[in-house]
Order: C-alpha cells, then structure tokens, then sequence
C-alpha cells in the first residue's frame, strides 16, 4: 500500500505554511513594528517615567548679612531621618527599629511603630535632626544591618536648617522661615525667591520595589544655591537701637511695644529698625513675652491655641511699618515746614497763645498741654514751645487744601514702598469718601498731629526729608544682593521720590530743630557734641487699651544728626507709657540721646563741640598717688576717663598725666605701682591731618592723651599740629597738645 | 542515484498500485479497476517486471543498509538544517530567558543563576532526548496513538483531582518534575489525528470517518481543559485539530460549519457566563495603556508592562542584558512574556531575527515532512511543526495585546523544563521523520 503524501496533502500542507507565515508570523512583525516604531517614543516614555525615581536635592538657602557683612541668617546642613518600612520582614524588626530610634529621635516609640507598619518607600520621622544625632543613627543602621540583618529601612536624607547667629536681633526686620525652608516673615519672606535657590534633582533608576537597580543610570543636576543679600542694617546700630528700646520699656513699663527706626537720610537706606520686644529667631514659635505666656498657659485648654497663634501673630507683626499711629507735635515738624515753604510764616511771626484756642466760631476751645499758654511768641519759639495753639492758627494759614499737598507730597498717604512685607496705609481724614476733605476742626487738630494716622517709618521718612535737603526718598534694607559666587545680581541704588520742600526751607528748618534740641521742648534728646535736631510728639491715642482708666498715649521723637550735615534720622516711639512719665519728652527722648551717643560715635560721625561744650569736657586730672590700685581704678572710672597700670604693685606710686593737668573726657590715666614700671615708653604717633575723633582714638591706642586747641564749634576740624613730635619716647598718658584748625577755607587759620 | 531515484519510484508505484488494486477490488470500488489502470504508469510499468525486480532486490539491500545503520549514523538521513535551527533556537532561548530572570531570581531566590541553571539541566537532558526520539521509528506510534490518547485523556481527568492553584487544575506533580497535562494532550491530539488522518485517508472526505472521530475526541478534549480551565490550550487544540483535519483531508465545507458553530458557541458561552474566568482575563484586552479602574489597571499590569518593554526597544534594543523592565516591572519576565524583554533588549531587529528563525523553523519543518515517506509522517511531521508555529504567532500577539492575556509560553524560551524537554522530544520525532525523508540522499 502506498503510503506517500497525496498531492492534496501536500497542497493543503503548503496552504498550512503559507498561513503560519504569512498571517502568523506576517501580523506579528507587522505588530512588532508598530509597537516599536511608531508607538516607541510614547512606551519608553511611560517606562522610564515609572523607572525613574526623582528625588530633589534642597538648595541652600543664601547668607543675609549685615552692612558691615556679619552673618545674620544662614543655613546649615541637617538631616532628616527617614523611613522605608516596606523592607520590613515581620513584626520583630519593626519593634527592635522603633525602639532603638525612638530613643535616640527622642519620639514616642508606639508613633514609630505605627509609621513602621505603613507599606511606603517613604515616611518622615524627623527632620532637622543635628549630625551628632545622624552619627547616632548611623550606627544604628550599621548595628542593626549586622545583628538583625535588617537592611533598607532607615534613610538619611541632607536638610537645611536656618540658624540665626544673633538671636533676636533684627528679628522683625530678619524674619524666619518655615518647616520647608521657605520664608515666612521679613526680610526672608521679601526675598524669598533670591535666597532659595533652585532645588537640584537626583534622577536614578528604580525597579518596581523602589530599590536602586543595579546598572548605572544616576543623573545629578546640582542644586543652585540661593544668593546672599547684604543688607543696610548694621548689626551694631541695630543692637544699641534694642538695647535702649529695651531699657525704655521697662523704665518707662511700656505697654504696648516699642520701635525705634534709623535712616540714612541723604539714601533712605534703613540703618536699623527696631522693634521691642523682639524675638528669638531660632525660635519663633516661642511667646518671647513671658507675661503672654504665662496668661495663654492659664487660659482653657481649647482656647489656648487660637490665643497662642494671635500672640504669636502680635510678635511678628512689623509695628515700624504694620502699625499707625496718631504722630503728634512731630508732625508740627512738617506743618512748619509746608508753612514755611509755602511763605505764610517767617521765623519772625509771632503767635499768641492763651492756654487754649478756638480754631473758627462754634467749636469748642482746644487746649495747649501749657494750661497757662505760652503768651506772645515768634515761629521758632512756638515750635520750641511745641505750642498747639500756634500750629492751629499756622496751620489754618496753610489751608486745607495745600495741607492735603503737602501731606501726600511728604508721602504719607503712600505706602513708602520699603522691602518688607506687611506695611499699612494712612488713615486720613476722608469726609464724604474723598481723602484730603476735610473740615476746618479737622486740619486745626491736623497741624499737631492729632486725628490721622501714620506710620513709624513714614514719618521717619518726612523728617528726612526735611533733613536732606526737602528730597523724600524710598527706604530700603537691601544694599545688595550676590550670587553664590560673589558676583553682583542687584544693588539698591537710592530712590528721590520727589522734592517735597526747597533747600532754603530744609536749612531753616534743620536750624529750628536743633534749636529745639538744644535749648526747646526736645532738649532730652540732645548729645553734646553732635548737633542733635530734633522734635518731641506726645499723642493722644484717645483710647484705653491697657484698662488703667486712661487714654492712653504714644510718647515718641524724631530727630536728626548733625544738624549742620544731617546723616541720620532716627524716630523713637513708645506706645503706651503706663508708668509716671508719658510724655515724648520725658520718655522717648532720653532713649533717643542714649541712641544717638552711642550710635553716631560708633558711625564715626564728628563731634563738633561748642567751645562752652569744651570746657566741661575737659576733665582735670586728680591726684591718685598713694591710693590702693583698685580704689585708683574705681575713681578714675567714676571721672568717666581710662585707666592703665604698670607694675606689680598694689599702691600707686606715681601716675601720668599729674594732678591738675587737664585730660580730654574718656582719656586715659596711667598708674605705677612700682619704680622699675616707670621706664615703661611709647611712641608718639602721627597725630596730624586728622579730624578730632580719629586724633583722639589713635592716641587712645598708644595710651596717650589728647589736649584739643584751635577748637571752633563750626565746620569740619582737621588737627594740624602736635605739641610732642611723632617718633619721639614718651611715658603712658602723656597728654599731647593737639591744634586743629576748620577745613572750610585755607586762608581762616584758627 | 539517478538510477536508483526511477527504481525507487517505480517500485513505489509498483507497491502503491498492487495495494490499491488489493483494496479496491475486495471493498469500496469492485469497478474502479477498470478506471484506474487505464492511467499510463501502471501499464508501462508491468511489462519492465523482470527489469524491476532485479532493480528493488537492490533497492532491498539499500533499505537493509539503511535499518542496519539507522541506529548508528547520525548523519544518516538526520535533516542538519532544522536540527541546527532547534539548536541556534535552545541557545538563544536559553540566553534570553537567563537574561529576563536575572532580576526576577536575584530579587525573589537571591540567586541570578537559579532559573539558568535548572532551564540549563532540562535543556541538556531534551537535547538528549530529542536525538534519541530522532532514531527511533515514528511508525511504532502508529499503535501507541490510542494508548497515549487514552492516557492523556486520563492525566487530564486526574489533573482535576490534584491540588489546584488559584483554582486552577494544570500541573501534575510527579515528584522528580510536574508537567502540564495540557502539554501531553496536545502532543497526544496530533498523534492521533495524524494517525486516524493517515489510516484512513480515503474516508476522511466522510462524514462518519473524517468528521465524527475527530470532533467526538476534541469535543472531550475541550470539555477537560475547560474544567481544568485552560482557555489558551483550547484555542491551541481548535487550531490544531482543525489544522490536522484540513490535512487529512477533510471537505472545506465543515470548516464552513464549525466556524459558524464555535462562533453561535462562544456567543452562548458568554451569554451563559461560563467564560467567566476567561473574561475577567479578557477585560482588559487592548485597553492596558488606558487608566479605567484601579481594579483594572492591576489586572492589566502585566500587559502593560509588556508593551512598555516592547516600546522602549526601539530599532535597535537598549543591548543584550540592558532591559530594565525585567527588574519586577514586568511579572515573571522569564515565562510567557519573555519575547517582551528580548523586544526590549534586542530591539526589532534583533526580534525580526528571532522570529526568522522560528518562521525558518516552520518552514524546514513542513517541508521536511511533506517529502515523509507515508501519509503518517507528514501528518505528524506537520502537525508538530506547526504546533510550534502556532504557539509562536499566539504568544506575540499576547504579549502585544492583541489577544487576551491567556498563558501560552513561547517554545525554547520561556522557563519551564518538562515542557522544554517535550518541546525537543517532539522536535525529535520530526527528526526521525525528517531520516526517511531524506532517505534518498543516501
């Protein structure tokens, strides 16, 4: 039998074939190639979007520095300790994890546990955590990979954390920043997007379990760093301006705050600005206030939290720029000022004064804080008196109208548009809707200051002003801002706003305030020596906040120094006096001199004494000779003048200068407790072509002592001569005669 | 040979002629003698008789050599290139599917080797196999046809009776190793359709041989791995079954009928829910790349991983070992969806080569066996051949969801030792096919 293939079979065998190939394995390569080729792009696309893991890497957040480039904000690296617990294996490991890192992130174990039992790559255990604490967790890592084989579980991931060198200083100008880096206040919420920084990414392969693979496919784009912004502020200037504010608050039991600003007048930049009391920033969800907290911890468990969050929004808040305030008699700066201008007064006008005046018919008296009133008195007198009456009847010969000029032209009625977050506007009077309308009562209380409201800074800003010359400027607190690598990326160039009043104007008034300051209302704040200009505001605040039963008062002063040149302006303004004293006068301007005679020293602005002023400043030196050394020391102290010994001594036996000699105040008297001391020498430096500040610390620095003649009260002093020439050998404390002659013109010798 | 080649052939006719005259003249057509030899060969060939006999007592010797070296020589009548090709096939596979496990090994046994070194062991002991087989005479299974269908029928009915997994009865678990019992049925179908196909080719146009037969053992086939269930060995089977009956000749116009029937039965089957299990696989056929339900998106995971790995080989792959989908992404990289990481790591150029190979596979194959000394061989050679094809074509549209994620492995790549061991030990009986066919190269 024959058993061969028939020719059907092999016809249908080869119809069989020509299908496997041809519709099989034909439609396979035709779906291959689609897959592959057209549609490729977008799978591998969606494949490596779930291979890829992104991880962000936190960007260090920029420096702020001071003016003087001392650290105020900075970031260091911290970690954060995080958790995988998906590579758990059982219940054990999750236990002995717990526990151990409980106990050295100082959490609660069973939170731990809890997070453990999460089937994540990633849950946050801590952040912020200090590299002693990551060492910590390091060797648990490494003990418990070699004791319990339990591997993966804990990460450690680099963090940055703010730390602010200097505490509280600056703080409301400062600010912080938040869980996230992020800024939440001040400077570093304004600045936010320059100090960030870009976040750079780590783009690594994963598998589907969330582990690394094993190929190399690691992609880092570095982090940018954030950039540094200096600032205007000096830390120094910054800290003599807390240091005071804070004393006045406690002489003065302040009740509500206290702020204190200080401007460059011929920039605008803001030198300091205080605000009291401040804040710990590297801790600012701590109530500073110890009273605040005390309360809030007394208070019902439920209504704790919302008291905690508003005294903590009270202790961020920016009062220099957040807050306004009725700016009293240092308004009338500006009234006399657009009067002036204006030309409806001279120096010469009198006014008079009865104790109380009725501003048109109809109205009822307003009184002057002088009862009695001033009686008859020209213009300079009546602002030295800070007469109320007077700027009444000063202030009706302006008008309504040019008041309103003038106040916006002085830019009260803008924001001043400073670097900060969170400034207020005026409250001006506004009748029928329309700011700027008002009524004759109105301006009559206007032009003392009562009735509106402005802030701090604004008014700091007027004064200005008229300290410069009449140009109102923009404040501002950054100076520059550097990127990571030093280079420049913005600096502040000073802003004119507008010429408010003429030179003429600014001169005039600049005379009449130092007046004031030196001999008027504003007496208690003047430095001897530094042409103090100034005006003091008692305001009414017409409320009583404090629930003492009175209305309560803001008690400030804006000045400026030297009068003659002014270079800064600062204002100082309490609110709420609640001890004996409240006027501006007795409360704010004594902080306010305290501030300018450390301040102005430390910015080397010259002292330029009146000869009067001389005189007292020259202290005759006393006979120490035979005194016990610490009690030497203690009296030479108390004269308020330096002191050096030599020797080894208990008993003065000699000194230098002698008795009777006359040394300048804070020189210095060297004392010998024994003969073989006295050999002691130094060398006489060059003390010419100096001003009287500088001749005066480069002898300090040699031990010696400075005697000024030639002295004039006006214009800028340069020494031109020495009574000991430079090189030669003298003993400790020798007082050296120095000659000084004025600047202002070759020819005008002594 | 030329001489030999018309000897053979005539004594072929001769032997092939005196049967069917046998036959004819006893049963089916007592008239047909008349037709018949009035055909030119059979009258042209008698009166060469002497001639002839002198010729095949020559041709004896031959055939006497041929049994005599059958068992010794492997170069006798063994088809090189198709054994080549299941070679270079193993090889590559074994490659591949070291590749695609490594992560899968490395992360689940914390071994990389371990599915290499098993597929290796199983590979060596097939090959064995498969050249083994390759000597020894199909014909015998002419008799082990129905033994080993009735025996297949009985793994299956057993397989019910074993421990399942996910409700699934398919692995029989023999100690040593456990197979599919599916994969027995399969090899078991072919044999005894191509053997019913060869026995009684002259009937295979009728009804009650060529049709009734075959569907009764395929309707019960079918009706087992549904129990089992095992949806993508049923569509192996169908096409398989249908396959050897197109062969064996049987009239196109059941091909007609069945494919209205099995149309009318998957419709009622999905009208009766009993494709349940085969749906919910089915859900989420062609729609892996579409976000609808978590619940899907799951199901869907595999499938679309597959397609990701496809994707992202591009023309030219991202290099042998480079896949990076195989690192958990795409389940079980090592079985069914294996040809996805060979597409992501080779590339379409790499998977055009591939399945070249396999098409040349195909095509040696069929060929081979259609130059089969009997009817049986051919069948058979066809029949196993194809079934490799046919796995092949299946398996890629799965992976590029073109069909349902069903469960089909690809032949000499995914992992699986039993079923590679079959997989060559079939490969040998078409080897062993491919000796006779050759024969005259002698």
């Amino acid at each position: 039998m024959s058993k061969g293939p028939t020719v059907r079979l092999k016809r249908r065998s080869r119809i069989v074939l020509a299908l496997i190939l041809v519709c099989g394995f034909g439609a396979v390569i035709f779906r291959l190639a689609h897959l592959m080729l057209v549609e490729g792009d977008y799978l591998q696309q969606k494949a490596v979007y779930q291979q890829l893991t992104d991880t962000k890497i936190s960007a260090k957040r920029g420096t702020i520095y001071d003016s003087t480039g001392k650290v105020l904000a900075k970031s260091a690296t911290v970690w954060r300790v995080v958790l995988a617990p998906i590579y758990f294996e059982n219940d054990d490991e999750r236990l002995i994890v717990s526990k151990g890192l409980a106990k050295i992130l100082d959490l609660k174990e069973e939170d731990v546990y809890e997070k453990s039992q999460k089937k994540l790559y990633y849950v946050e255990l801590k952040r912020k955590v200090e590299s002693d604490v990551r060492d910590r967790v390091l060797e648990f890592i490494d003990k418990i990979k070699e004791e319990n084989k339990i591997t993966d579980v804990i990460n450690l991931l680099p963090d940055y954390k703010r730390y602010y060198p200097l505490g509280s200083t600056g703080a409301t100008v400062i600010g912080f920043t938040g869980a996230d880096d992020q800024g939440l206040e001040g400077i570093e919420y304004m600045y936010d997007s320059f100090l960030t920084g870009v976040p750079g990414r780590m783009v690594t392969a994963k598998n589907a379990n969330g582990t690394n693979m094993p190929f190399d496919y690691e992609q880092m784009i570095a982090a940018q760093d954030g950039n540094d912004i200096t600032l205007t502020i000096d830390s120094t200037v910054q800290q003599f301006l807390e240091k005071h504010l804070e004393k006045g608050i406690e002489d003065y039991m302040i009740y509500n705050r206290a702020v204190a600003i200080m401007i460059d007048v011929n920039t605008g930049a803001v030198l300091g600005m205080a605000v009291e009391n401040g804040y710990d920033l590297n801790d600012p969800f701590e109530v500073s206030d110890e009273k605040v907290k005390k309360a809030i911890a007394e208070l019902a468990e439920d209504k704790q939290q919302e008291a905690l969050s508003n005294a903590l929004t009270a202790q961020w808040r920016n009062k220099a720029i957040g807050d306004t305030y009725y700016p009293g008699s240092v308004f009338k700066v500006c009234t006399a000022a657009m009067a002036l201008e204006e030309g409806v007064v001279t120096t010469e006008s009198t006014f008079t004064c009865t104790g109380s005046y009725v501003p048109y018919e109809g109205v009822k008296a307003i009184g002057c804080h002088n009862l009695g009133g001033h009686g008859t008195q020209n213009f300079v007198q009546a602002l030295c008196n800070s007469c109320n009456p007077a700027f009444m009847m000063i202030g009706q010969r302006v008008g309504e109208e040019k008041f309103y000029e003038y106040y916006k032209a002085f830019g009260f009625s803008e924001k001043t548009g400073i670097d900060l977050p969170g400034e207020s506007e005026d409250i001006f009077f506004d009748e029928d809707g329309i700011e700027g309308n008002m009524w004759p009562v109105d301006l009559a209380v206007a032009s003392f200051g009562q009735n509106f409201a402005i802030t701090p800074l604004q008014m700091v800003m007027a004064v200005s002003s008229i300290a410069n010359g009449g140009k109102l400027l923009k404040p501002y607190l950054v100076a520059k801002i550097t990127d990571s690598e030093g280079n420049v990326i913005r600096q502040t160039e000073p802003v004119v706003k507008r010429q408010v009043i003429s030179e003429s104007t600014s001169k005039t008034m600049c005379e009449i305030l130092e007046t004031n300051a030196i001999k008027g209302s504003g007496k208690n704040g003047y430095v001897a020596g530094y042409r103090i200009a100034g005006k003091t505001g008692t305001s009414e605040k017409k409320i009583d906040l404090n629930g003492d039963g009175e209305d309560d008062y803001i008690a400030s002063y804006c000045g400026f120094a030297p009068a003659d040149n002014p270079q800064v302006a600062l204002i100082v303004y309490f609110d709420t006096p609640t001890g004996m004293y409240y006027y501006g006068s007795q409360v704010a301007a004594p902080v306010f001199a305290s501030m300018m005679k450390d301040i102005l020293p430390y910015l080397g602005v010259e002292t330029q004494y009146t000869d009067e002023e001389l005189q007292k400043l020259d202290v005759t030196a006393k006979s120490y000779i035979g005194k016990a050394l610490s009690a030497a020391e203690n009296e030479i102290e108390q004269d308020g003048l330096k002191h050096l010994s030599y020797g080894n001594g208990d008993t003065v036996i000699s000194q230098i200068p002698e008795s009777g000699t006359k040394i300048p105040d804070g020189g210095t008297v060297v004392l010998y407790t024994d003969e073989n001391s006295k050999d002691a020498k130094v060398v006489v430096p060059d003390l010419t072509n100096l001003t009287m500040a500088e001749a005066n610390r480069k002898a300090a620095q040699y031990n010696l002592n400075i005697s000024i003649s030639g002295a004039t009260s006006s214009g800028e002093l340069l020494s031109v001569s020495q009574d000991i020439a430079e090189g030669e050998q003298v003993s400790p404390g020798t007082v050296i005669t120095v000659q000084f002659r004025t600047n202002s013109g070759d020819d005008n010798v002594m | 040979m030329d001489n030999y080649y018309t000897v053979r052939q005539h004594g072929a006719i001769n032997r092939y002629w005196a049967a069917a005259v046998d036959k004819t003249s006893q049963k089916r057509r007592p008239a047909s003698p008349a037709k018949r030899p009035s055909g030119k060969r059979p009258s042209s060939s008698r009166p060469a008789a002497p001639q002839s006999r002198q010729r095949e007592q020559y041709a004896q010797t031959v055939n006497k050599r041929r049994q005599k070296f059958k068992l010794f020589s492997a170069r006798l009548g063994l088809d090189m290139p198709f054994c080549v090709l299941i070679v270079v096939l193993l090889v590559v596979g074994l490659i591949m599917m070291f590749s695609a496990s490594y992560p899968y090994a490395y992360y689940n046994d914390g071994n990389s080797y371990l599915y290499l070194s098993r597929q290796l062991k199983f590979a060596v002991v097939g090959f064995i196999i498969m050249i083994l087989a390759s000597y020894f005479d199909y014909h015998h299974l002419h008799s082990l046809s129905v033994p080993i269908l009735g025996f297949s029928f009985i793994l299956l009915v057993v397989v019910l009776f074993l421990p399942s997994k996910n409700n699934i009865h398919r692995w029989v678990d023999i100690g040593l190793f456990s197979f599919q019992a599916s994969e027995v049925m399969k090899f078991a179908l072919i044999l005894f359709l191509a053997h019913w196909g060869s026995v009684n080719f002259r009937q295979m146009g009728t009804f009650k041989i060529g049709v009734l037969p075959c569907i009764i053992i395929y309707g019960i086939t079918v009706f087992l791995l549904y129990l089992e269930p095992h949806y993508s060995c049923i569509v192996i089977i169908t096409m398989l079954t249908g396959m050897m009956m197109f062969l064996s000749g049987v009239r196109l116009r059941w091909f007609a009928i069945a494919g209205g029937l099995i149309v009318a039965g998957v419709l009622l089957m999905a009208v009766t829910g009993m494709l349940s299990y085969a749906m919910e696989r089915m859900d989420g056929w062609g729609q892996a790349l579409i976000y609808t339900t978590e619940g899907m998106w799951q199901t869907t995971w595999q499938t679309r991983n597959s397609l990701y790995a496809i994707g992202s080989g591009g023309l030219w792959g991202l290099g042998l070992g480079q896949s990076r989908q195989k690192y958990l992404y795409l389940p079980e990289p090592q079985n069914d969806f294996i040809f996805a990481i060979v597409c992501e790591e080779l590339g379409l150029v790499g998977a055009i080569i591939i399945l070249m190979i396999f098409a040349a596979l195909v095509w040696r194959g069929i060929t081979l066996s259609m130059r089969a000394k009997d009817k049986f061989g051919t069948l058979l050679g066809i029949g196993l051949t194809a079934q490799v094809g046919l796995q092949v074509v299946l398996n890629m549209l799965v992976i590029t969801d073109w069909l349902p994620n069903t469960g089909i492995t690809l032949p000499f790549f995914s992992y699986g030792g039993t079923s590679l061991v079959m997989q060559l030990a079939q490969m040998g009986i078409v080897l062993s096919i491919s000796r006779t066919a050759n024969i005259e190269k002698v």
